[in-house]
């Protein structure tokens, strides 16, 4: 097995990324990416805006497809899969998108219903309803049931995403930037809402975002990604105490360092003294 | 130039390959809706009978207008009474299904284009993908079928409006007979030859030209507003341009030797 050295459980891995290869247009998203994603943990997938972090989820999904390397989930290689392969492997895969998703023509309940309604259409109204209550009631929004997406604040309607995400009990749950533009409170919330639901439901969960504090508070493990490669992995600890001056800018956010706070340009002094003949 | 030419080209070509490609995607789902009469029941609903305060308004002054030119020339030559005919055969053959469908594109087919690119751009196509619900079925799929039952059926009220819009004008305010309004009309327009090749069958072409570009126009939207408004308005002239062109091939090939 390549290169991942410290990787914690790469015996048992849900997900093995393998020399993953991705090009947007011309552009490399991706260039030989190795992850393992273990079995049964909350690992985090950070990295700059731009990195394609959601890529590497779609990817996982199957919703994209690598030029190169492979994505085995569960034994399955997933960019090999037929369509009624995928799709039966995606009922076990919950994902939380970051604008949630939901079905603005229907309600709470019904967005949380949707899937069970999709999957087992022979399924007792009285089951149904019970099921779709014991997932709101595990985000906290029971009594929220009967109102519309627009009606939510932008957490609730990040939860009952989640709701809807773990309705059909998934092995695997993909954060989309699961904190993006949450108010502190809310997002105190959802940091919890995802550690407790994957060890009480046992997922394995993976989370992508670049909200360093608040993933480092609930992963086990964090990849970091930059430039289309992992450049940095290890448990939250190892990583902050990490000498690298890249990842310590990383994790504690500093604004100048190796990634530099201007975008490159022509020497300032002179562009100013040209007069704006030319731009 | 040359550069430009052949970049646009590509385009036309990439997106009518990928145009094919969903249609054949949606036909093979098209069992799917079946067994779900809700689901047609509901697009129905929103494209057919929303649409019909337009279509019937429109079909009025349609045949109105008609009968008002018609019986003009028609009374030089002493042939008034055929003014049932003329306006009959106008609509059913020509204007029953081209406006109806022009109509459809500019009420129904764009609000189809900017749902299925607004829901794009909010991920829900997405969102459903993952939850291993596969959005051209649940999504493209009624939509389309449910388009291309409402047309026909639109071009067909539009066109019974028509007629009584003349009629009203006609026999009412410009003092044709009655009887030699409905008689010459019952004589000289044939169900199989004129109504179903213009009614029915044009306006079935119309309405899988004018529901595919809608769908298709939404689901290759740019998932931005300025991409979704783009799609919108792509959508109907799109629709419109085919419209017309498709009416001059059918009318060739349906009524070209016709006398």
């Amino acid at each position: 097995m390549p290169d991942v050295p410290d990787s914690p459980a790469a015996a048992d891995s849900l997900v093995r990324i393998r020399g993953l290869r991705f090009l947007r247009g011309t552009r490399v998203i991706f260039d030989g990416v190795d992850l393992d994603i273990p079995r049964g943990r909350v690992t985090a997938v950070m990295g700059p805006s731009g990195t394609g972090k959601t890529t590497l989820l779609r990817l996982i999904g199957g919703q994209l497809r690598p030029a190169a390397g492979s994505v085995v989930l569960d034994g399955h290689e997933v960019p090999a899969l037929r369509r009624r392969e995928l799709y039966a492997l995606r009922r076990r895969i919950g994902m939380l998108f970051q604008s949630g998703a939901l079905f603005t023509d229907l309600s709470v309940f019904e967005n949380v219903a949707f899937p069970l309604r999709e999957h087992y259409p022979r399924l007792p109204a009285r089951l149904l309803r019970t099921l779709v209550l014991m997932k709101l009631e595990a985000v906290g929004l029971r009594g929220a049931r009967d109102l519309k997406p627009a009606e939510l604040s932008g957490g609730m309607a990040r939860r009952v995403a989640l709701a809807r995400a773990i309705a059909l009990d998934p092995m695997l749950m993909l954060y989309d930037e699961p904190f993006t533009g949450q108010d502190p409170i809310s997002m105190g919330v959802l940091v919890q809402l995802i550690r407790t639901l994957n060890d009480a439901l046992g997922m394995t969960s993976v989370v992508v975002s670049h909200d360093v504090a608040e993933v480092c508070s609930i992963a086990d493990y964090v990849y970091l990604i930059s430039g289309g490669r992992v450049v940095a992995s290890g448990t939250p600890a190892e990583l902050r105490a990490s000498g690298s001056d890249w990842v310590g800018q990383f994790m504690h956010g500093l604004p100048d360092g190796p990634v530099p706070f201007h975008y490159p340009a022509r020497d300032y002094a002179s562009e100013l003294l040209d007069g704006g003949g030319r731009s | 130039m040359i550069a430009a030419l052949g970049r646009w080209a590509l385009t036309v070509f990439a997106r009518t390959g990928r145009a094919s490609l969903m249609l054949l995607a949606i036909l093979a789902g098209l069992p799917s809706v079946l067994p779900r009469p809700r689901l047609l029941v509901r697009q129905l609903y929103s494209v057919g009978v929303l649409s019909l305060p337009i279509i019937v308004v429109a079909g009025l002054f349609v045949g109105m207008v008609l009968a008002l030119q018609g019986y003009t020339t028609l009374a030089d030559f002493g042939a008034a009474g055929s003014l049932g005919t003329v306006v009959a055969l106008s609509l059913v053959r020509e204007l029953g299904p081209v406006v109806a469908a022009l109509l459809y594109a500019g009420r129904a087919g764009s609000a189809l284009t900017a749902e299925i690119a607004l829901m794009k751009a909010t991920e829900q196509l997405s969102g459903m993908e993952m939850m291993a619900v596969d959005p051209v079925r649940r999504v493209l799929a009624p939509r389309f079928l449910a388009g291309i039952l409402a047309v026909p059926l639109l071009a067909a009220i539009f066109t019974a409006v028509g007629i009584l819009g003349g009629y009203l004008v006609g026999v009412g305010l410009l003092g044709v007979d009655d009887g030699a309004w409905w008689a010459q009309m019952q004589a000289k327009v044939q169900p199989l030859r004129d109504v179903v090749n213009g009614v029915v069958l044009k306006s079935f072409v119309f309405g899988v030209v004018a529901n595919w570009i809608a769908v298709f126009e939404g689901h290759d939207a740019q998932p931005t507003s300025e991409g979704i408004g783009r799609a919108t308005t792509r959508s109907v002239v799109n629709t419109s341009l085919a419209v017309l062109g498709l009416d001059f091939v059918l009318t060739a090939l349906l009524f070209g030797g016709v006398r």
